[in-house]
């Protein structure tokens, strides 16, 4: 039964396979590289950002992103409601043995931290210069937090506390998004004039990255924290 | 006046934001100032840019709209606005008036409206897709809301199912991307006549309708639909069978008509497939004792009955899919809220173990009774009207109308089982009175009636099509719903009364993951070699 299964399995997806590889060889002349083109030439000099990446989900695309940032709020919303049994669990401990945890990694942990955290600003900040932004950003800067309960155990987390940062932070892109509306008659972009400066244009850019990567970063804590205690 | 559009996304979002922040009984109701603001603002974009939909067309940040991210309208978009903005109305003052109203509910649930009407307004493949994804994540938070073992388990199935349809969209758009350069919707269907005799499109296609496919719940790919519409709360499963499916059925129109220079010949595949789905739904709903159950069976045979519509290349029959679309989002949401109350009175969900609702509640039996005359296509009601228009569409082809024939025959014969519940004496008192629900329900069933009489202003005035050639005092019309019913009372009597083989066995069928998506590939594949090989 299941072989004959997997037989059928992969009879379909080879089908599927041979049409995609043969629609693949179309591409050599179809491929239209107008958007690809688009952003070359104008990026850096419309949306400020040397980081064409960043000039695409901070200014072009940013409509995107605010659902890219709420996908995530939803997700972080929906574990926290769904995990949730009890008022009084909710403010609970985190509980890595401290005894199985070898001394080596505690005393690392507490080198590595500053130096993650640095690391997380840093492309964070730098988003629209190097590779780099907000959610990549605020991936590490939670990798950093989440060293934290490896030096110390005890550590306790007001999850309620940080889900409603996290709404504000959302609420705060949205509206700094919206600045543009009254700067330049448009919704979504920078709300610098067309013609101002790169380094006037950045002040919006560097705002948002922080806003989106502290947004990434409490998400992810969030997350992780209330897996870790249903672990438990 | 032209970010309308926006403000109908962003503020249901922000106000959901707002609830969740405060957790406070007060401020739930802010819900509700929302919902009145969005209304009147829809409303007011309606007039400002009815007749002139060329002008609703504007791009975020005023970027070259090949670059940037556009929205626009046309009456299709907006008139489902419309629906969307009533439905939220019902549903919202359904579960104000149940008291608990829980502010994660709340938040959820205007998120979702927000998402929804980004759904429908946005003129770009990927906004799409983003928005498809949020919807799928909201949609398995509401069917798991309540944290029971089988609401979760059919929670997560839907989000599994979902994001495989999900991502063979997103595959096709990236074909379409690598192609024309662009994602906007306008541009690639200007573009089309190009392009569309290119393997690389037609294979597009196909992974779009295939993602389309699930979504909407067609043939090979239901099995999430009566799991998920079964279990949930009776609000949600209300806005889910009445608006949310729907959604997939819009994106099939939308896509469609992108691509519609490129002249596919689709129609007989998918009226194979929707007849197919509508044979398939109601042999399982005849099966069903669970009355939510039976319910959602017959979203699935009633999207087979969309679908049919929806791809004809007659006219009237296609605006007798798009006006189905409707009418059975305000039946189903009507029968779908009155068996919630029933439910939530008797206990159980069983069919055959609630006896005596038209004693113990005559007003909201009394809108039961609209709702399923008007599912069955009872004359003066709306299911009436778009039935009949499909029936006078196809009524030239042998085999569709009495595949057709067939569907409606069922239909009455499983409403007929329903309507069991209403017989027999007072076995309990009702002793509250809810009055929002009542009212919701009212106005559902009055919204019904008017579609269904009134019928030729409406639809000349929001689709400019002429329906005066559907009359409904004609002996003949009445004739046939009777022959119908008469005709599945004696099917009720003489053979699912006795629930013999194989009815138990029908209902006790069921597709584990793995085999559906095995199904899923396979529908791929059929359709691969429909659109791209032959």
């Amino acid at each position: 039964m299941s072989v004959s299964k997997n037989i059928i399995l992969f009879a379909l997806l080879s089908v599927l396979l041979i049409v995609f590889m043969l629609a693949m060889q179309d591409l050599d002349v179809l491929y239209n590289s107008y958007g690809r083109d688009y952003y070359l030439l104008y990026g850096l000099e419309e949306t400020g950002s040397r980081n064409l990446v960043s000039a695409i989900y901070l200014d072009y695309r940013l409509f995107d992103s605010l659902f890219e940032a709420g996908i995530l709020l939803i997700a972080v919303s929906g574990i926290i409601w769904i995990s949730k049994h009890d008022i009084e669990e909710k403010n609970a401990k985190f509980m890595i043995d401290k005894y199985k945890t070898p001394d080596l990694f505690v005393t690392f942990s507490r080198l590595v931290y500053p130096l993650m955290l640095t690391f997380g600003f840093y492309v964070i900040i730098n988003g629209h210069l190097s590779p780099g932004g907000g959610f990549q950003g605020g991936a590490i800067v939670a990798t950093a937090i989440l060293i934290l309960y490896y030096i110390d155990s005890e550590r306790e987390t007001n999850i309620g506390l940080i889900v409603t940062i996290e709404k504000y932070i959302f609420m705060t892109i949205i509206v700094l998004a919206s600045i543009s509306l009254f700067t330049r008659g448009t919704f979504f972009t920078n709300f610098m004039p067309l013609d101002a400066s790169l380094q006037m244009k950045s002040i919006y850019l560097v705002l948002l990255n922080l806003l989106i990567g502290f947004k990434v970063a409490l998400g992810l804590w969030t997350i992780f924290t209330a897996f870790l205690k249903e672990g438990r | 006046m032209i970010f309308i559009p926006v403000y109908l996304v962003i503020i249901p979002i922000f106000a959901s934001l707002v609830i969740y922040i405060f957790k406070n009984k007060h401020m739930n109701y802010l819900a509700l100032l929302a919902q009145a603001v969005v209304t009147v603002l829809a409303i007011v974009y309606y007039q400002h840019f009815s007749g002139n939909f060329e002008a609703t067309m504007f791009v975020f940040g005023g970027w070259d709209d090949r670059i940037g991210i556009s929205m626009s309208n046309d009456a299709l978009s907006l008139s489902f606005v419309f629906l969307t903005v009533f439905t939220w109305w019902m549903v919202l003052l359904y579960t104000f008036d149940k008291g608990n109203t829980n502010h994660n509910f709340i938040f959820f649930l205007l998120f979702l409206e927000g998402v929804f009407f980004g759904i429908l307004m946005t003129n770009d493949l990927f906004n799409m897709f983003v928005f498809l994804e949020l919807a799928a994540i909201l949609v398995t938070i509401l069917i798991a809301f309540n944290k029971a073992g089988n609401s979760f388990r059919a929670g997560i199935y839907y989000l599994l199912v979902n994001t495989a349809g999900v991502l063979t969209f997103l595959i096709g758009i990236i074909l379409i991307y690598f192609t024309f350069g662009t994602i906007n919707i306008n541009v690639i269907t200007n573009l089309m006549p190009l392009y569309g005799d290119e393997l690389i499109i037609k294979f597009a296609y196909v992974l779009l309708m295939s993602g389309i496919a699930v979504k909407s719940a067609l043939f090979p790919v239901f099995t999430w639909l009566p799991h998920a519409h079964g279990v949930a709360q009776s609000a949600i499963s209300a806005l889910l069978s009445g608006l949310i499916v729907k959604g997939g059925l819009y994106l099939f129109i939308r896509i469609n008509q992108m691509y519609a220079a490129a002249n596919y010949d689709y129609y007989a595949f998918f009226f194979v497939l929707g007849a197919l789905t509508a044979i398939v739904g109601v042999m399982f709903a005849l099966s069903q004792k669970d009355m939510k159950q039976i319910l959602a069976y017959h979203t699935v045979s009633q999207i087979g009955i969309m679908m049919m519509g929806l791809s004809s290349q007659d006219v009237n029959v296609y605006y007798g899919g798009v006006l189905h679309i409707f009418n059975h989002a305000l039946f189903k949401s009507l029968l779908f809220l009155g068996a919630g109350v029933i439910i939530k009175v008797y206990r159980t969900k069983k069919v055959n173990e609630i006896r005596g609702v038209f004693k113990t509640m005559p007003w909201v039996s009394i809108f039961m009774i609209v709702g399923m005359l008007s599912i069955t296509g009872a004359p003066l009601f709306n299911g009436f009207i778009s039935k009949s228009i499909i029936k006078y569409g196809i009524q030239d082809s042998g085999i569709k109308y009495w595949t057709l024939f067939i569907i409606n025959i069922g239909t009455a014969t499983s409403f007929i089982k329903m309507s069991q519940i209403f017989f027999g004496p007072q076995s309990l008192s009702y002793p509250m009175q809810r009055k929002l629900q009542n009212f919701a329900l009212m106005s559902i069933a009055f919204g019904c009636i008017i579609l269904g009489n009134f019928y030729i202003p409406i639809n000349q005035g929001f689709f400019g099509i002429d329906l005066s050639y559907i009359h409904i005092f004609e002996f003949a019309k009445f004739f046939d719903y009777f022959l119908t019913l008469a005709i599945g009372y004696l099917f009720y009597y003489f053979i699912i009364s006795k629930d013999k083989p194989p009815i138990p066995n029908i209902r006790n069928f069921s597709i584990s993951f793995e085999a559906s998506n095995i199904i899923f590939i396979a529908l791929i594949v059929v359709m691969t070699i429909y659109f791209v090989l032959l």
